[in-house]
């Protein structure tokens, strides 16, 4: 009953015509991120961040979940129409979404890909709904060693899963954790690694380094790699699709939606991963795993509703325990504290409005997802014909003034530079910039964690070993980092089977 | 892992401190140490073979235009130094106008319309839409 009684509350919040209006505004940027290529919705969020900071937090983390889930959708349209994945979780879509389009169906892989990623949004809402409260009262029992060895795992996860190389994506961690000691010590206040810079005092800005390492890099790489821009000329018509298509993707979907939901929880997981997995497990289960890569609808309705209930799975951990699982939920993490909201256990009992309006929200978003890339894809499909000779200098210019509007500040811009140098270099070598992020915003949680825990011990690190959440989730994380090292795993390893798909 | 080690001897110099009193450079120093062994690690197997993609087979390097590269690179630097002082229209109509012509070679009169007309749409979006400070420069706007 309390439980209809909140989501009642948060319909009243989300329902606000100033709500609706950054919802609405949110799934539109989404949409549109997801269907240009070059800008995913983590370069958007932070070019977007300094302009929510005139409105209510509500408000604001509603438009910016917006952004993510509304990518979510729009990233299949260019991998069905034009074989560009328009953000990295729409991979997948590309090996069949594609096919269907080059034998004329293009609309029902466009039709049940956006009813796909409703029906798994819409049940990844609902798990967000029954699993956060409940998950509250265990985050309370939280000390230092837990929330230590929660983000180890997190990170051990991500490089688990994310890279062929373990040890670049490690490195790469590694890396981050070293970029997020820039900047005063949160303990003793002694200035580090800032090189008589004042502005590097505060330390380096997560919005710059994402944007360098996600926005800029991807067009340093574009200006050299040429790619042809090639749209589908074929009038899309006929979107809904069959009954039959019906009858071969409602499990697809249902798996999906499962498997993503419970990847975006996981710490490290995220909307990327589960839309690998899915289409792994998918082509596992068919009877027909040849047509995978031909054409086939179930391997654009897996993948696509992997990664939309990921997106809405992945807000549990950053919501109950204020710990972001991917680099999205980094940013979220970083607008809640801008406007003076810290996530964790306490967030659902004093911002109740807050976590309702935006679970609510989400329903809504959804349905006006649902709207925006059904009847108007014509308009997406016209969007994708913009020449990438005038998409890129714009999207430059795009990150060069938002990481400068944030603090007035032009070494923002060249830390923004940097970073982006750094992104393109590390994406010619093979080195994964996710862990990097997100080991560079776990980096002071995990050292405030982890001195405050040694301290506590007296300097044991028994600690970590002798509290059982804390054990079980660092078992977890050795048994990721020794696994690899068996020689029989390593054909088996996810991060392999990834890049081996990505090569396809 | 020269800069593990530098930021080892950094974290160093900030003090390690003890595991009872771990002090500024605690983490730093660790962090340094865990990239410098991983980098020996993935050396050793680049030398020994073991991990090995397809990007690896090919030479990565080939066919950049290192000049265009380059040349967008140097002059986004250049205009971080000195928008703030030659003000946002100028700076960015200057770069747009070389960003443009870096990208694909169009007649000189579609970059100039098409630098002007994103300069002043990023002004009405950032500055009166968004009421961002966007630096004034020479001409004071």
């Amino acid at each position: 009953m309390d439980l209809i009684n909140y989501l009642m509350m948060g319909f009243s919040v989300a329902l606000q015509p100033m709500n609706l209006f950054y919802c609405f505004l949110g799934v539109l940027i989404g949409t549109l991120v997801g269907v240009l290529p070059g800008l995913g919705p983590v370069a958007a969020m932070s070019l977007l961040l300094p302009a929510t900071f005139h409105t209510t937090p509500v408000a604001s983390i509603i438009m910016l979940s917006g952004i993510y889930y509304g990518a979510m959708y729009g990233g299949s349209t260019t991998s069905i129409l034009v074989n560009i994945p328009g953000e990295a979780a729409s991979v997948m879509t590309c090996l069949d979404g594609y096919q269907m389009a080059r034998q004329g169906r293009a609309g029902p892989a466009l039709g049940i890909s956006a009813f796909g990623s409703f029906i798994a949004g819409t049940v990844g809402i609902l798990g967000l709904m029954l699993i956060a409260p409940p998950l509250v009262d265990f985050a309370l029992k939280f000390g230092p060693p837990e929330y230590f060895s929660l983000m180890v795992l997190g990170l051990m996860v991500l490089t688990f899963l994310t890279s062929a190389s373990m040890v670049r994506a490690l490195m790469m961690a590694a890396f981050g954790l070293i970029v997020g000691t820039i900047g005063l010590d949160n303990i003793s206040g002694l200035a580090r690694f800032t090189f008589n810079i004042p502005e590097l005092l505060d330390g380096v800005g997560l919005v710059p380094v994402v944007m360098g390492l996600f926005g800029i890099s991807e067009v340093l790489l574009n200006i050299e790699l040429k790619i042809k821009q090639e749209v589908f000329t074929t009038k899309v018509k006929g979107l809904l699709p069959t009954l039959e298509d019906w009858a071969r993707s409602i499990w697809a979907i249902l798996r999906g939606t499962v498997v993503g939901f419970f990847l975006g929880i996981l710490p490290g997981g995220g909307a990327v991963i589960a839309s690998f997995v899915s289409y792994a497990i998918e082509k596992r289960v068919s009877r027909h795993p040849e047509d995978f890569g031909k054409g086939a609808i179930e391997g654009v309705a897996a993948p696509e509703s992997a990664n939309n209930s990921a997106a809405q799975g992945a807000f549990i951990p950053l919501l109950t325990l204020g710990i972001p699982s991917n680099v999205v939920m980094a940013m979220l993490l970083g607008a809640l504290i801008i406007h003076g909201v810290t996530p964790g256990p306490l967030l659902l009992s004093q911002h109740p409005e807050l976590f309702w309006g935006v679970v609510a929200s989400m329903y809504i978003g959804n349905a006006m997802l649902l709207a925006l890339n059904l009847p108007l894809i014509g308009m997406w499909v016209q969007l994708l014909k913009v020449p990438y000779s005038i998409l890129f200098p714009v999207i430059i210019l795009f990150c060069l003034i938002g990481s400068y509007s944030i603090a007035n500040s032009a070494t923002d811009v060249a830390i923004m530079l940097i970073f982006g140098v750094i992104g393109y270099l590390m994406k010619k070598l093979s080195f994964e910039a996710a862990p990097m992020v997100l080991a560079f915003v776990l980096g002071p949680m995990l050292e405030t964690a982890l001195r405050q825990a040694l301290i506590k011990s007296r300097g044991s690190f028994s600690i970590f070993f002798t509290r059982p959440i804390s054990a079980v989730c660092l078992i977890i994380a050795i048994a990721l980092m020794v696994i690899p090292l068996l020689p029989w795993f390593r054909r088996r390893r996810p991060g392999a089977a990834l890049e081996q798909e990505e090569t396809i | 892992m020269t800069f593990a080690l530098l930021v080892c001897l950094g974290g160093l110099k900030l003090g390690f401190g003890t595991f009872q009193q771990p002090h500024a450079g605690f983490m730093p120093f660790l962090s340094g140490l865990l990239l410098g062994l991983l980098a020996l690690a993935d050396l050793i197997s680049g030398l020994t073979g073991q991990w090995k993609t397809e990007a690896m087979g090919k030479n990565i390097w080939a066919e950049i235009s290192w000049m265009k590269l380059g040349l967008t690179v140097a002059v986004l630097f250049v205009y971080t130094a000195f928008f703030t002082t030659v003000g946002f229209f100028i700076g960015t109509i200057l770069l747009l106008l070389f960003l443009f012509r870096a990208m694909e070679p169009m007649p000189w009169w579609k970059i100039f319309t098409a630098s002007i007309i994103t300069t002043v749409l990023f002004y009405l979006g950032f500055k009166v839409g968004l009421d961002s400070q966007l630096p004034q420069g020479w001409i004071g706007f």
